[in-house]
């Protein structure tokens, strides 16, 4: 997947992102890290179609259905089961209802959900519902996963297994990932490359960085390997001279 | 057991046992005058004569089909219009200033024009009742699609489904929640309809017979109607409420 010198605006007003190029080679995992406001978002509603950039080309280089993209918010919808939720996607591409009862319960299953097929959303833990949505986007087999900060609103133990579970099934399926996070432990334990953005508006991507951590890789032990506190450090500097860079000039004007 | 919410029903039961006591002996010891405010008993037995020589049951069905039939319509209706106007910008050009102004004058005053143009026979209070509540319902319909969550509707475009599956995933089971939240306004909407119909100008129903108390100053007949109307308006409200707790599982 190919970004290519995008820029994106709401409105009339200043565009929120510019120029930024962004690449994810085949079965790679990269992630966006960047102050709030940067266009990070965005950037990801570009490439999924959701949002018109202005400027920049987006070159999925895979088919429309073969993107999936999972929200901060998991989104389900409340009056279908966890069974239901999970088939959707896979009836709206020809599946029969049947059909695709029997590979959305494979995919529960797999993320260990058996047993709760049955349950309306409501009836479920955050957890629980974001395993769900990875279900749904999972059982569409998609060559090119979108997150736009999936984990944010789970607990620390609960998301440390999600994303175990994600980074496992990805790299097992061979998927490409762009995750957008404020979180740069979770970027670095899950990526191949971390691209860091400006403050917005006018966001660009100023550095990138490539993690040496070799796959396969259980993101709990990467934070352990000795790349880590180094690389973790250099881009913890550049986001906070980022910040500092913006505080000062909201400051001079 | 004065404060135990599971005793709730038992103490509202004894309170309104108590004022039908008070309210009779009051009766009988001539603190009330009977013209005005007649006794329980004697309303009790206004309430057992009409079911004991059985003419109650025209009129009941004449009103229940009046106000059912104009329900159903309105519901229909409301949602048809609603769906149509929240997802064609021209549509809802259109609609919003009728149903706004139908929204904002009472619009029971439409009864006598009504029966002018449909008679009175059933239709003029199946019109009233249908007018009372499609208003109701379009705008409930109009505003909740408008307001549907974002998310949902981008979940679905994102798992590749079109126009037609979001208005069959998103936008008509959110119209049925919000519907279904509303069906007890729409009833009570639907009895007032079909009971104001038959009070201008019909030869059945309740709101007939209600016209009829009045006119014979049979105030024990009055009231009898009154609590037959409260009673199966409660009987559907209690219907409304399981349907309700049904279809909305999910919540």
């Amino acid at each position: 997947m190919r970004v290519r010198d995008l820029s994106i605006s709401y409105g009339k007003g200043e565009p929120v992102l510019e120029g930024a190029s962004v690449e994810v080679g085949k079965g790679q995992f990269v992630s966006l890290v960047g102050p709030s406001g940067s266009g990070k978002s965005s950037l990801l509603r570009a490439v999924m179609g959701l949002q018109k950039p202005l400027a920049g080309t987006v070159d999925a280089e895979v088919k429309p259905a073969e993107v999936g993209m999972l929200f901060q918010d998991d989104a389900l919808l409340p009056w279908k089961t966890a069974r239901d939720n999970v088939a959707l996607g896979l009836t709206f591409r020809g599946c029969s209802q049947k059909s695709a009862a029997v590979q959305a319960d494979y995919w529960l299953d797999r993320l260990g959900l058996k047993g709760f097929e049955n349950r309306y959303p409501r009836h479920l833990s955050g957890g629980q519902r974001k395993r769900v949505a990875l279900a749904q986007v999972l059982a569409q087999m998609p060559k090119l996963l979108l997150m736009d900060e999936p984990f944010a609103s789970l607990d620390a133990i609960v998301r440390a297994r999600v994303i175990q579970d994600v980074a496992s099934l990805v790299e097992e399926e061979g998927i490409s990932v762009l995750l957008v996070t404020h979180d740069l432990e979770e970027a670095i334990s899950l990526s191949d490359r971390v691209y860091l953005l400006s403050q917005g508006p006018r966001a660009r991507i100023t550095q990138q960085y490539d993690v040496p951590i070799p796959r396969p890789r259980d993101p709990v032990k990467a934070r352990v390997h000795p790349a880590f506190p180094a690389l973790y450090e250099k881009l913890w500097n550049d986001l906070s001279h980022e910040v500092a860079f913006d505080q000062r000039a909201e400051a001079a004007e | 057991m004065l404060t135990d919410p599971r005793f709730a029903l038992l103490r509202q039961l004894t309170a309104f046992g108590i004022l039908l006591l008070v309210w009779e002996a009051a009766g009988r010891y001539g603190m009330i005058n009977p013209l005005f405010v007649p006794s329980p008993s004697r309303i009790g037995a206004a309430l057992y004569e009409l079911f004991a020589d059985g003419r109650i049951w025209p009129h009941l069905e004449a009103t229940f089909t009046a106000a059912l039939v104009g329900l159903a319509l309105g519901i229909v209706a409301g949602i048809v219009l609603g769906v149509l106007a929240a997802l064609i910008p021209p549509v809802a050009e259109l609609l919003e200033p009728v149903m706004t102004l139908l929204n904002a004058i009472p619009r029971v005053v439409l009864a006598p024009l009504f029966v002018i143009w449909l008679g009175i026979e059933l239709a003029s209070k199946i019109a009233l009742a249908f007018i009372l509540v499609a208003v109701v319902i379009f705008f409930t319909v109009y505003g909740g699609i408008r307001q549907v969550d974002r998310k949902l509707v981008e979940r679905i475009i994102t798992l590749g489904g079109n126009r037609w599956d979001l208005v069959r995933h998103v936008y008509l089971p959110s119209v049925a929640a919000w519907v279904l939240g509303n069906l007890k306004v729409a009833v009570g909407f639907a009895f007032t309809g079909a009971c104001v119909g038959e009070f201008v100008g019909a030869s059945r129903g309740l709101g007939y017979l209600l016209s009829f108390a009045q006119s014979t100053y049979n105030s024990a007949l009055m009231f009898a109607l009154i609590f037959l109307i409260m009673v199966v308006v409660l009987l559907i409200f209690a219907a409304a409420g399981r349907l309700e707790k049904y279809l909305l599982r999910w919540q």
